[in-house]
């Protein structure tokens, strides 16, 4: 990696360009004394005159070196050295844990480093705030959305760079500008509507829309795409190339990397908070990618083992709940895995929740094992042996600020406690540790917080909690959704094992490859009904696609 | 097909933020007002509405204080305690001859101190507001025990014939000084809420406080900020409380706390945070005003006074609560 800065690059020119050796300027005011432009060198005036054109010189606008951050009990950066160019679209990408979000809250000013050197546009950097950082041209897009809720898309926008008209809030031309922005980047939202109101892919948008009217030069989106439908996607990754073209930098981080070939440049790994490799996008793969992420080869993607399918464990008969789940009719068998697929907004979580009890049903049958069920709630639904791992991890999944230990105890707690309610510890303990083995857990102690987890870890403990149960049927709802490539295995591994104990098992998944690859059969829903069936031999991703924006035709 | 028009009058009054609830609530005053009138004929006199605007205004300023607390998701249960501090300090000092309105200064200034500490405890010792405020309150209370060493002092003297007009006793073109302390107070303090950036950024931290510190919002100068506020807010009325007695009381401001989220709250302030405009404060403290005024009239005891207002607190959180979640709890598929 170049350690090289530009008197250095201009040195070496001298030789080539006859002109006297290149020194670093010792009058104030420009940085530059001099620099290259398509092969031609400019020094003294002309090289002040050009100042502004900096950015399409393919320079180092952020480096970091030996980057070392920690945190009680684990060290998140280890020596990583990281650089970004402008006009350049680098992936950072690493699995769960590497490093990659502490990286880039260091640079955002989120975070403050332990030791290394952050070098700006340049210039050598003490400590970030989020509001110095947001003036030397940093913008961040967070992974969960951070938008104040009761606020409106105008005040979200402007919120810490209001602007003033003699001390009071000009609320007009904040309209204006937010609307200006909204219209540059095609995103139909009014400005003065509440971001509470707003759908989560349109919020996203939005938190776009506020990174991007800051003017900055170094943005960050992290996992961008997650909440977006494929529209906006598309209109996300023109902005990017307009905003490349521009000179921009930018990080992107993502887990999808079917998606990084359509913009990305460069791609930098991590790996359990150390630096592993950067390349050029065009001289490297996917698998080479994938093996560098998790230092090993991944033969299979989707781990699959066939089905045989056994006798038939639930049965829903005539379900509706709300406008989302409308009439629905299907059997699930044992060793058999089903998916539901569909775009977003197609009710498929609602029917979870709806089988679950988490939902109320209007009418409709839930028959487990021939057996009627009432179901009223969760409770319910857990008793008789229906369990389910929910679509917001952090919020539905687990307690974040429970311990790993307590959180698998949690649902169990009936076969742990004696007779007055008091809680066997040793039993707890010894229950938790079958399920960090069995599902190879990775944490310091049992007795650490969830949420200092990562993803694909916590996600482990949401399936895990269930794990010491007899449960007849599991529910997995976008089970990999922002996990990386080798946790996602391991949660396929997982299914499959519950698939071949006979227990059955239903996967929720916005990701066709995730669906086609580990599903048994198909069943594709589209507002709020199953418009289609398909055996996994027949299954196609047009066919999907095609049922899956089957709607009610509306007779005019 | 006829189509009726709504007046733009009355479309604008309804776009703004929160004016639903403050709506809905005055209709609730109106109807109690009518109910009262009913029940007492004199409600409607000039003298009865005089005196209620009077005891109507101590409530209103705490509750402004309160409400730019609750905004940002916090609480200050301190605000009654300081009502007494300030009523203390301020008595005290006048009846050892200092000047009225020096007096007030200085117990204007120590209330500040005083949100300064319950302030910083919250934003930057991070303790939870329950706990922080609890522990202002008690102390401020005491501050009040020890002002004059516990007792209550005597009367101001005539020394502070100007003040007493000036804060309580005096009118000026028709309405009580105090009302019109009041009208001021809600105006400064409204516009400061509604069109300042410090205002914004207030309900953006009760909104959403990571979102807000990752924006570069100031959280810890801004919660600081409205808890001087409060302070203040509770000074002022101990000073009107100092004016009205005559003297000064060491419990004085006792339970202000909670009549003051009760009218942030009735008026559609929620406690969970980020909601709310002062408008609703003003006719919540009216609805408790009235209360207390018609149940006054109609000669009910003061336990059932007690009963009867601290009913309509537990019932207007448990409404706004019940708002909050079911609007939170919509699932976007």
């Amino acid at each position: 990696m170049l350690n090289k800065n530009k008197y250095d690059i201009l040195n070496s020119l001298w030789i080539k360009t006859k002109r006297s050796k290149i020194c670093p300027p010792k009058s104030k005011g420009s940085h530059l004394f001099s620099f290259c432009k398509d092969g031609k060198l400019y020094v003294g005036q002309n090289a002040k005159r050009n100042f502004g054109r900096i950015g399409h010189m393919q320079e180092y606008i952020v480096e970091f070196e030996h980057l070392t951050k920690s945190f009680p009990g684990v060290k998140a950066l280890d020596d990583v050295s990281f650089n970004l160019k402008s006009g350049e679209v680098l992936a950072l990408l690493g699995e769960n844990g590497a490093g990659k979000s502490t990286l880039v809250k260091i640079l955002s000013g989120v975070y403050t480093r332990d030791s290394g050197t952050l070098k700006v546009f340049d210039r050598e950097m003490e400590d970030l705030s989020p509001k110095s950082a947001q003036e030397l041209g940093i913008a961040i897009i967070h992974q969960e959305l951070n938008m104040c809720a009761h606020l409106t898309v105008a005040e979200n926008i402007f919120l810490a760079r209001e602007e003033l008209h003699m001390r009071v809030l000009n609320n007009r031309k904040m309209n204006a500008d937010a609307k200006a922005i909204l219209d540059e980047l095609h995103i139909n939202i009014p400005p003065d509507m509440i971001v509470g109101n707003l759908a989560v892919s349109q919020q996203q948008m939005v938190e776009i829309a506020k990174a991007l009217s800051t003017k900055a030069k170094i943005l960050i989106m992290d996992e961008p795409t997650s909440a977006l439908t494929s529209k906006e996607i598309n209109d996300l990754f023109i902005l990017i190339r307009q905003l490349k073209n521009q000179g921009c930098g930018i990080i992107y981080i993502s887990h999808r990397l079917e998606e990084l070939e359509h913009i990305v440049d460069r791609v930098t790994i991590l790996r359990d908070g150390k630096f592993v490799t950067s390349m050029n996008f065009a001289d490297t793969s996917l698998p080479e990618i994938i093996s560098n992420m998790v230092g090993r080869e991944i033969k299979e993607k989707f781990p699959r083992t066939p089905s045989k399918r056994g006798r038939k464990i639930l049965e829903v008969k005539g379900l509706n709940a709300g406008r989302l789940v409308r009439d629905i009719n299907f059997d699930l068998y044992e060793g058999e895995i089903i998916g539901f697929a569909g775009l977003m907004g197609a009710g498929r979580t609602e029917l979870t929740r709806a089988i679950f009890g988490a939902n109320p049903k209007e009418s409709g049958e839930i028959i487990l094992d021939g057996k009627t069920l009432h179901i009223r709630n969760p409770e319910d639904s857990i008793r008789a042996g229906i369990v389910c791992a929910p679509e917001d991890r952090k919020k539905e999944g687990v307690c974040v600020k429970l311990s790993i230990r307590e959180n698998i105890g949690l649902p169990n707690l009936d076969s742990l406690c004696n007779v007055f309610g008091v809680v066997n510890r040793k039993k707890e303990v010894k229950m938790a540790q079958k399920v960090i083995e069995d599902l190879k857990i990775k944490m310091p102690t049992m007795e650490v917080n969830v949420g200092s987890l990562s993803g694909g870890n916590q996600q482990k403990v949401v399936v895990g909690k269930w794990m010491a149960r007899d449960s007849r049927v599991v529910i997995f709802d976008e089970p990999t959704r922002g996990i990386d490539v080798a946790a996602k295995v391991e949660i396929y591994n997982i299914m499959n094992e519950l698939k071949n104990r006979g227990i059955g098992v239903i996967f929720v998944s916005s990701e066709m490859p995730e669906v086609l690859g580990i599903s048994d059969r198909i069943l594709v829903m589209c507002d709020g009904k199953i418009t289609g069936e398909l055996m996994i031999e027949e299954a196609t991703q047009d066919k999907i696609m095609e049922y899956a924006t089957h709607f009610d035709k509306k007779i005019g | 097909m006829e189509q009726t028009k709504r007046p733009n009058i009355i479309r604008k009054i309804f776009s703004i933020r929160g004016m639903g609830q403050v709506l809905s609530v005055t209709s609730a005053l109106i109807l109690m007002c009518i109910v009262f009138s009913i029940l007492n004929p004199n409600f409607f006199s000039g003298k009865n509405i005089s005196n209620l605007l009077r005891q109507v205004v101590p409530i209103l300023i705490i509750g402004i204080g309160q409400s730019y607390v609750l905004i940002t998701g916090n609480i200050d249960l301190s605000i009654g305690s300081v009502v007494g501090m300030s009523c203390m300090i301020s008595a005290t000092l006048m009846t050892r001859g200092v000047n009225p309105w020096v007096a007030a200064g200085i117990t204007i200034i120590c209330c500040i101190g005083m949100g300064l500490v319950s302030g910083l405890l919250v934003s930057k010792a991070k303790l939870p507001p329950f706990i922080a405020t609890l522990g202002t309150m008690i102390v401020a209370r005491g501050i009040a025990q020890i002002a004059n060493n516990n007792y209550n002092t005597d009367a101001i003297g005539d020394a502070a014939k100007g003040f007493r007009s000036f804060f309580y006793y005096g009118s000026t073109l028709g309405l009580f000084n105090t009302v019109w302390i009041g009208i001021v107070i809600f105006l400064i303090f409204n516009f400061i809420l509604s069109r300042t950036r410090t205002g914004r950024h207030i309900y953006a931290i009760g909104s959403n406080v990571e979102a807000s510190k990752l924006s570069g919002v100031n959280v810890i100068a801004t919660t600081t900020k409205v808890y001087v506020i409060s302070a203040i807010c509770a000074g002022i009325v101990g000073l009107i409380t100092t004016a009205t007695g005559g003297l000064g009381t060491m419990d004085a401001g006792n339970g202000y706390e909670l009549n003051a989220v009760a009218a942030s709250v009735i008026g559609g302030v929620s406690t969970l945070g980020g909601q709310g405009i002062l408008l609703g404060t003003v006719v919540g403290a009216f609805i408790w005003g009235v209360l207390n005024n018609g149940l006054q009239f109609a000669g009910a005891p003061v336990a059932i006074r007690n009963i009867v207002i601290g009913v309509v607190v537990v019932v207007s959180v448990l409404i706004d609560i019940i708002a909050r979640t079911g609007k939170t709890s919509k699932k976007n598929a």
